[in-house]
């Protein structure tokens, strides 16, 4: 219940368009603290908007996102960066870029001209490369590493910036299943063991019933619903949502909801 | 593993040693060199203050300043290089490029224009020359961030506005040469071509005093060079602003451009080249390598300046034709190198 009454992030109405367009409208979703959040739905649903407003990487055209209370748009670029980091869809470095070299940007919110390099970014730093198991890669050069290797590696980098929330949009869109799971039950461990509130952007609904505390189903720019997995995944629901016509069961390994497509539904239909 | 992370932690330190030395001693050089030779010992006596009245005049009043402004230019546009080449993610970038320098040339050559008496002289100070090469160098890279748009952070983009701002520029620039007076054209072309003779005393104090707020932005504002590695979107995440942080270091190289070319003119490619260079001696360290690069650019234009003196002696031969020389086919090489890691 606590949990529920005092959200860590509270988007609050939120509307914001591309030029004329509305891609959210009125949205508001309270973001519950130290859980993992998924926010799924169908392509343009604007999840992925969702999840750049919450990082202030887009400024709503009214509505507010609150963290702790605190409206985001208040913070200066670096205060933010302390509090909430950011995984993006498709991150790029130079090749040449060692993996120490990347994941210590990580630390540069929280350096400063009085400040450059403390023990304590040391401490950050190599936290970070051990948690995510890419300290023994610090010397290689990114453009040498698998894309299995280069996401843990950039969960590193956002892991360094020690911010208590966590955004990651379509963290495992170019990985392999193996390295889908691999990644998805690292960030699993860093909320369960450091309590972070993670929130994540998932295209496959399966994988967000089987990580998510709290799943979002995203549509047209609203909330369609939210809550437990198990709530969630329903035969109506996913026909409301994904358009698809689908039968839930419960995957016999994990106890989480599975959802097996048999066809999708036009609209006209 | 250890031994090879020792060499890396020296790489920097080592490099810059290597660097300052090899400044120092183009500097001496630069002064003993020239149509009588004075012994390096002498060079820094003279400069000292020693020496007989022609030696202190040989020295003092026709070849440090020459090198001096070399030094001041070749350094400031290598800083102008390093900004833009990092803060685009691309090594193909430079005031040059970017139009930048050709935007300057035309701000002088329309100041020459219009501030000139019948008699050719200038109705207002020479002072202003700077002013005019910035108020150029602002115009090209503005409507170079304006062509580019909404893509702004693409690289490939803003380098192909640029050459193309820079090509119209260019053209204004000659258009203007060819119907005005024919002193003025020869000024402005031995300036278009670049060259640190005829430089006075006067107009090193100017372009000192202009660079060296310049230069002491550009270390206030290199704590936050780091995140431009990344993409815009990761940037932001890390705190760094990126779309704003473009804007002023791309008027800071500007303006770092417009100072360093204001009265020696374009001189071409020390600032792709002497970044680049830096980068491959001394890593990704923005401190060192900002030194680097300062240090490279002055050797490069004072080693030129150098050799259009010895090789072509008794002729002024423009500095800026020897940088050129060596600095297109570079261009054209990482140009090749580019399209080989693309394809």
């Amino acid at each position: 219940m606590d949990d529920i009454a005092r959200p860590r992030i509270d988007v609050q109405a939120l509307t914001l368009a591309y030029g004329t367009a509305p891609v959210l409208k009125d949205l508001s979703l309270p973001i519950a603290r130290g859980k993992v959040t998924v926010l799924a739905g169908p392509n343009g649903c604007g999840k992925s908007t969702l999840l750049r407003a919450i990082r202030r990487l887009l400024r709503p055209d009214s509505g507010q996102v609150l963290l702790d209370g605190l409206d985001i748009a208040g913070l200066n670029d670096r205060g933010l960066a302390r509090q909430i980091g950011l995984l993006a869809q498709s991150p790029s470095a130079p090749e040449d870029m060692t993996v120490e070299e990347l994941v210590r940007l990580g630390r540069y919110p929280h350096q400063s001209m009085l400040q450059p390099w403390s023990p304590q970014d040391a401490e950050a730093l190599e936290s970070a490369m051990a948690g995510t198991g890419v300290a023994h890669l610090r010397q290689r050069r990114i453009g040498s590493l698998s894309g299995g290797q280069l996401q843990r590696v950039w969960i590193a980098m956002v892991l360094a910036q020690e911010t208590d929330v966590i955004c990651l949009d379509e963290p495992v869109n170019h990985l392999d299943m193996a390295h889908q799971l691999e990644c998805l039950d690292l960030v699993r461990r860093l909320n369960v063991e450091h309590g972070r509130t993670v929130v994540l952007v998932l295209h496959d609904l399966n994988l967000a019933a089987r990580y998510a505390d709290q799943l979002v189903f995203v549509k047209a720019g609203e909330i369609a619903a939210s809550g437990a997995p198990e709530t969630l995944m329903t035969r109506e629901l996913i026909a409301e949502v994904f358009g698809v016509e689908a039968m839930i069961i419960t995957d016999p390994v994990h106890q989480r909801p599975l959802c097996i497509p048999i066809k999708g539904m036009t609209e006209q239909g | 593993m250890s031994n090879s992370a020792g060499i890396t932690a020296m790489r920097a330190p080592l490099g810059l040693i290597g660097l300052g030395a090899a400044a120092v001693l183009l500097i001496l050089s630069g002064v003993a060199f020239g149509s009588s030779w004075i012994p390096l010992e002498q060079v820094a006596a003279v400069i000292l203050g020693a020496g007989d009245k022609t030696q202190q005049l040989i020295v003092l009043q026709l070849r440090l300043p020459r090198v001096v402004i070399a030094v001041l230019a070749g350094g400031g546009m290598a800083l102008a290089g390093f900004l833009l080449q990092k803060v685009t993610r691309n090594s193909l970038a430079s005031p040059g490029v970017l139009g930048v320098v050709d935007g300057a040339a035309l701000g002088v050559v329309i100041f020459l224009a219009l501030l000139s008496d019948t008699a050719n002289a200038l109705v207002v100070s020479i002072a202003y020359q700077p002013l005019a090469a910035a108020i150029g160098a602002f115009a090209a890279i503005a409507l170079v961030f304006l062509l580019a748009g909404r893509q702004a952070s693409s690289a490939i983009r803003l380098l192909l506005f640029g050459i193309a701002v820079a090509a119209v520029a260019k053209a204004i620039t000659m258009v203007l040469m060819l119907i005005g007076p024919i002193y003025r054209t020869t000024q402005a072309a031995r300036w278009i071509a670049g060259a640190v003779n005829e430089i006075n005393w006067g107009e090193i104090q100017i372009t000192a005093i202009a660079m060296v707020p310049a230069i002491l932005l550009v270390l206030l504002v290199a704590r936050m060079l780091p995140p431009t590695d990344l993409d815009e979107t990761s940037a932001r995440g890390v705190g760094l602003n990126l779309p704003v942080f473009r804007i002023l270091i791309f008027a800071l190289a500007a303006a770092l451009t417009a100072i360093s070319v204001a009265f020696v003119g374009g001189v071409g490619f020390i600032g792709l080249m002497a970044p680049h260079l830096a980068r491959l001696i001394i890593g990704r360290n923005v401190y060192a390598g900002l030194v680097a690069s300062f240090l490279l650019g002055a050797i490069m234009l004072v080693g030129a300046d150098l050799v259009v003196r010895v090789a072509f002696a008794p002729v002024e031969v423009p500095a800026g034709t020897v940088t050129a020389i060596i600095g297109a086919p570079y261009f054209l090489f990482l140009l090749m190198r580019k399209d080989r890691q693309n394809g």
